[in-house]
């Protein structure tokens, strides 16, 4: 199998940033996902949800870096996330984030596809202290290759 | 919580049919542009099926709340880890199962997973604190 076009991409960091987590969103986020309310403690998949506004682009923008359009059949394919405190509604998280890794695979199914991973850390600002690590792998199919 | 063993079930969580109309909303929570999530004419172009997939976080949020239910409270989730198997369509039946496979002091390792319509569409593994 031939190496990933994108491969280049492996160890660049992400912008990163701070993000605040609306007590609104959260309020949604949970209805959506048929989670119970809790106005002190937010349910742990915000997790993923405070990585991803805070790391400094946007879902768009993270298929135009691997060069797939909104179409084209991205999935997601594993995640891991690691807590080490509360998600607090309303607190504001510093996110550091980097891409770990890019490979080109060959599925009897899925065809040719890059897997494409990466990582956020995620800090309470105010105690400066961790709170949730997330690792995503997404698959885009590469139908082209 | 009664006493803990190896091999405990956890409460299985169901959702009788995936709600088309969450993936929409989700959609504008993520700024998830990618229509398989609200275009079933797309996802049939794709050949991936005939009705919208629902949000892969969602999915993981559901096997979440199970193991956060076993465990006691949101808190007590300290790592979980899973693979996405297959895709979950709108208005098929979802349901999160686990059990426990280990148990170091406070901590339970559970196996994890989750079914469509009886497909295995995730697995992973987990680690809670109890309560």
């Amino acid at each position: 199998m031939s190496t990933s076009p994108y491969a280049h991409l492996v160890g660049r960091k992400l912008p990163g940033g701070t993000y605040t987590l609306p007590e609104y969103l959260t309020w949604l986020w949970q209805d959506t996902c048929l989670l119970p309310q809790d106005t002190e403690v937010a349910h742990p998949s915000l997790g993923y949800f405070i990585g991803m506004q805070g790391v400094g682009l946007s879902i768009q923008e993270m298929f135009d870096m691997m060069g797939a359009t909104a179409d084209s059949g991205v999935m997601f394919g594993e995640t891991e996330l690691e807590f080490f405190g509360t998600i607090r509604p309303g607190a504001t998280f510093e996110v550091e984030a980097e891409v770990v890794g890019v490979e080109r695979k060959e599925g009897k199914r899925a065809g040719v596809f890059d897997k494409f991973w990466f990582t956020m850390r995620c800090r309470d600002q105010e105690t400066g202290e961790p709170v949730v690590t997330c690792t995503n792998t997404w698959i885009f199919p590469r139908k082209e290759a | 919580m009664p006493t803990l063993e190896v091999g405990q079930q956890l409460e299985p969580l169901v959702v009788e049919s995936i709600d088309v109309e969450k993936m929409k909303t989700m959609a504008a929570i993520l700024q998830d542009p990618n229509p398989i999530h609200y275009d079933a004419d797309l996802v049939r172009e794709l050949g991936m099926g005939d009705a919208p997939v629902n949000q892969g976080p969602i999915n993981l949020a559901l096997l979440m709340e199970a193991v956060c239910r076993f465990g006691g409270g949101p808190d007590s989730l300290k790592r979980i880890r899973v693979r996405f198997l297959g895709n979950v369509f709108g208005g098929e039946r979802y349901e999160c199962t686990g059990k426990v496979v280990a148990i170091d002091g406070d901590i339970a390792e559970l196996e994890v997973g989750a079914t469509a319509n009886g497909r295995p569409v995730l697995a992973g593994t987990a680690s809670v604190k109890l309560g």
